[in-house]
């Protein structure tokens, strides 16, 4: 049972920050809430009292999105919901759909943010991969002199481990920028115990576009996680692929590069079974998934069988 | 703690209330409002029994701190209909039958009503995958689905309203589809389980629980709780004034561990306070001291010579055995062409009723003990609970509150003797609502099952002979074992009429969680073993599967496995239907696997998928996708 002295709910920046700042030592920044609420129970935290509570979902500079110069800003506080319903995030950010989709349920998604996903940093968080295909970073906003400091860290270095980030005491994650990726097809798989409400063992995130005439990788991204403490960005992989002609061959081959690459705790051989399915799926389904001509994958194979 | 003022509109009706600050939207609710259509079925997000709608969004109250719907527009389900109303939403779970325990039903209502207003023309898939965060145990959702596409054609206006009315019943009611009685209340929200009651002056019960599998308990000290201020009484063992001991068979189960502790979960002590958070910080105060024992954790090690003990009267840990026999099994394998053995093993399940275990106790102005609780067996309950508590019986009373789904695992008597004994101790109300963890933990399971298995057939499929050895995990406590033992039996070598069998059950006594009752009583696990054998005999054989069945199957004139002879039977009957509607492609089972001509088509269900509402042509034109 989670239990609080106070119970903020800052209307700005400032505000937020300094309450942060100002603390008492234990106190908890809050988003959706939709983590720390399950984590006081038992065979978890148990019960515990926090001093203060601090929610930021009505931070009015945290929340909303724009786009500037090629990246899209997303406020801290867009939900999971939102890559659902608004048209324009799902056009900038292929990827995003498909990973809400598996993200939590309905309920869960239109309180719990994308941002809250990342700070909590766990090694199989649904949020993590597409993140780290789009080259998302992340904003981190503190008071400095009594002025807004911001800097900005790539996914793959605010994540320094399980449960561990770059995040400083003072310091709020006050937006999450990322690549606008319009034009290109998403992808998102995931393996859990069940569809809804589940945690992922292993999740997935693509990203392709093809050249002009559709039979050739212009661009690829492709991003795992739950193999790792971190999510892993498959660089050698989009490589190998940039370029090449579009074919079941070439992406079994990737397939195939993108297995040796996996390190995890747990289930390595599992996971490893898994992230040939994976990739290969996930760049079907990028392909399937690219707006304009359907793409036809040239040669001998079957699609993958997840 | 300073109190949070909160103003919002709840149901169109503006409130302001000052609240704790930790509180959750459902706590505030269903203790602050006395809205208690929401339910609590598991307090992490999972089940989806407290849906309400937040500025026309979805979403799970019990995730939500209640500051976050300050200045926000709320809607329960006792706000979806006018009262004496209903919408045609809850009008179809009333004619499709969807509610059944009903206490999903709230949650799935409000899910159903989302998923429609966000989309009304949302088709199965697409319901499915909006009414995802909502578990349901009793229904297997198909009458929950029905009914939310029913609703869907009414409120589109592709079916008369009329068509939600019950059916005309002729001149029978056999055959009629009627209606539940109980549904108006389920779909309302309306019904109050016992987690939902409230009385004056009552006290919440929380329960210290055993850390460890098996110790002796050396002491317990339970004076700094008593004295904190709020706490009305703290109760051990040392309370029970009768004689203590209670289970469906045997009573070997103390109301709160007596002596020693025999799994991980079993309650020590319990406080009855003022409020739910006095209760919780006064478990913090009990000193418990503990002797660690060997414990013993599985059922094979269990019966070995110099096993450790888990019950004094008890020494081989034996809970019971059941065995049958019948002809002789010698002979009966030496008459065999083929002679198959194998080993099974089954693993313990929880039930998973939406409603965790709740109850309250009181004593009336006449001095009768009453207990309202959601017991599957009140009348058991309230007769062992005489002798725990040295009443006689017409001065204890049990009420059957609504039981939000029990599936045999709200038989036992696991906490209504704590509740009886604080409302002895405190002549005042007494309310416990487990959490789910702890309903989890303390609350009887599927029995584990390890079966050995012998058959002997002739090369046309009959069989000769059965050895069939079941051991189970009873875990800490009889419980249910012994009737769950013997049912097994009794089904073991399944609706086929065998002329030689040997035939052991045994439950032993673990330090695992207890095992008990639950759907089939033992015979999932026999006839999970039987009917395997039948396929592997059938592979064998060369036999098609139905076929083995039909030369063996049990018919008039039989003589079951403990020889009763039927003067019915309706296995030909049975198979034969199974056969046709499964279109079943005709052989032996041999590993045909994707190749077999009667996989899919009408009536069987296709696998979920995901992403149904991503608005892509791929979709629309029916492509399967890889998600």
């Amino acid at each position: 049972m989670l239990t609080c002295d106070t119970y903020h709910m800052p209307t700005g920046l400032t505000e937020a920050l300094t309450l942060w700042s100002e603390a008492p030592a234990g106190s908890r920044l809050v988003s959706g809430a939709t983590d720390i609420l399950p984590w006081a129970r038992e065979g978890r935290a148990g019960d515990v009292h926090l001093p203060a509570m601090i929610d930021v979902t009505r931070v009015p500079e945290m929340s909303g999105y724009r786009v500037e110069g090629g990246r899209v800003r997303l406020g801290a506080n867009t939900v999971y919901q939102d890559f659902l319903s608004k048209d324009d995030l799902r056009r900038f950010l292929p990827c995003m759909p498909y990973c809400a989709i598996w993200f939590a349920d309905d309920q869960i998604r239109e309180v719990a943010t994308l941002a809250g996903n990342l700070v909590n940093a766990s090694p199989v968080a649904d949020g993590t991969p597409p993140v780290a295909a789009l080259n998302g970073e992340v904003e981190l906003t503190r008071l400095a002199d009594g002025k807004l400091a911001r800097r900005l860290v790539p996914v793959g270095d605010f994540i320094l481990g399980p449960g561990k980030t770059d995040l400083a005491e003072d310091e709020i994650v006050t937006a999450v920028i990322l690549d606008d990726a319009t034009g290109y097809g998403g992808s998102f798989q995931k393996v859990g115990q069940r569809r809804s409400l589940v945690i992922s063992v292993a999740c997935c995130a693509a990203l392709v576009k093809t050249d002009a005439s559709g039979t050739k990788f212009e661009d690829l991204r492709l991003a795992l996680g739950g193999v790792g403490p971190r999510p892993i960005r498959l660089t050698e992989v989009e490589e190998a692929l940039r370029g090449a002609e579009i074919s079941h061959g070439a992406i079994a081959k990737a397939a195939d590069l993108a297995a040796s690459k996996v390190a995890s705790r747990s289930r390595k051989e599992y996971r490893r079974d898994v992230v040939v399915g994976f990739v290969r799926a996930a760049i079907e389904e990028a392909l399937g998934n690219q707006p304009g001509a359907p793409v036809e994958i040239r040669g001998a194979g079957e699609t993958a069988d997840v | 703690m300073s109190k949070l003022k909160i103003e919002l509109e709840v149901n169109q009706r503006k409130v302001v209330r000052e609240t704790e600050p930790q509180k959750r939207l459902l706590d505030f609710l269903r203790e602050d409002l006395n809205l208690t259509g929401a339910k609590e079925g598991c307090g992490a997000g999972e089940c989806g029994t407290c849906s309400v709608f937040v500025d026309g969004k979805l979403v799970k109250s019990c995730l939500m701190p209640v500051a976050k719907a300050s200045g926000c527009k709320v809607e329960t389900i006792e706000g979806l209909a006018e009262p004496g109303q209903l919408t045609p939403v809850q009008k179809a779970f009333h004619k499709t039958g969807a509610s059944q325990c009903g206490y999903c039903i709230p949650g799935m209502v409000m899910a159903a009503t989302s998923a429609l207003r966000a989309n009304p023309d949302a088709g199965i898939e697409e319901i499915k995958e909006r009414l995802g965060g909502n578990i349901c145990r009793c229904t297997g959702y198909t009458k929950i689905f029905e009914a939310v596409e029913m609703a869907r054609a009414v409120i589109a206006g592709d079916m008369a309203p009329a068509e939600l009315e019950e059916d005309a019943v002729g001149a029978s009611y056999i055959g009629a589809n009627v209606r539940r009685l109980d549904a108006p209340s389920k779909v309302s929200g309306r019904l109050k389980y016992a987690a939902d009651m409230r009385m004056p002056d009552m006290l919440q019960m929380q329960v210290l629980r055993s850390p460890h599998a098996h110790a002796k308990i050396l002491s317990i000290d339970t004076s700094e709780a008593e004295a904190m201020e709020g706490v009305a009484c703290v109760i051990t063992s040392r309370d029970v004034p009768g004689q203590d001991g209670f289970g469906v068979f045997v009573h070997d189960q103390p109301i709160m561990a007596r002596g020693k502790v025999r799994h991980v979960g079993e309650a020590v002590a319990a406080v009855a306070a003022e409020d739910l958070l006095t209760a919780r910080r006064a478990l913090s105060k009990i000193r418990v001291e503990y002797q660690e024992l060997p414990g013993i954790f599985d059922p094979q090690e269990a019966m070995e010579p110099g096993a450790p003990v888990v019950h004094d009267y008890a020494p081989g840990n034996v809970v019971k055995h059941i065995p049958v026999r019948k002809g002789d099994t010698a002979a009966g394998f030496a008459a065999a062409d083929l002679v198959l053995e194998d080993d099974f093993s089954t693993q313990q399940v929880e039930h998973a009723y939406l409603e965790p275990e709740a109850g309250i106790a009181y004593v009336d102005p006449d001095d009768v003990v009453v207990v309202i609780s959601p017991s599957q067996n009140i009348t058991h309950h309230r007769h062992m609970l005489s002798h725990i508590i040295d009443k006689p019986i017409n001065k204890v009373r049990f009420i059957m509150s609504p039981v939000g789904g029990g599936f045999g695992g709200k038989e036992d008597m696991i906490y209504q003797g704590m509740l009886a004994l604080a409302a002895m101790k405190t002549h005042r109300p007494v309310q416990l609502n487990f959490t789910r963890e702890e309903s989890l933990i303390a609350s009887a399971k599927r029995h584990p099952s390890l079966v050995h298995y012998k058959m002997g057939l002739t090369k046309d499929g009959r069989i000769t002979a059965i050895e069939f050895n079941m051991l189970s995990d009873g875990g800490a406590y009889g419980m249910s074992s012994e009737g769950v033992m013997r049912k097994a039996a009794i089904l073991s070598c399944g609706p086929y009429e065998v002329e030689n069998l040997k035939v052991d059950t045994t439950a032993v006594y673990t330090n695992n969680t207890p095992s008990g009752a639950f759907r089939t009583f033992g015979g999932m696990q026999a006839q999970f073993a039987t009917e395997s054998m039948m396929d592997m005999a059938a592979e064998a054989l060369g036999m098609d599967p139905f076929e083995i069945r039909r030369v063996n199957m049990m018919k008039i004139g039989s003589r079951t496995h403990t020889q009763q002879e039927l003067t019915t039977a309706s296995l030909d009957r049975v198979l034969d239907a199974a056969e046709k509607a499964s279109r079943w492609e005709t052989g032996a089972p041999v590993s045909r696997g994707s190749q077999r001509g009667d996989l899919g088509g009408p009536d069987t269900r296709a696998p979920c998928t995901l992403g149904a509402r991503i608005n892509q042509p791929d979709v629309a034109a029916g492509k399967e996708k890889v998600a």
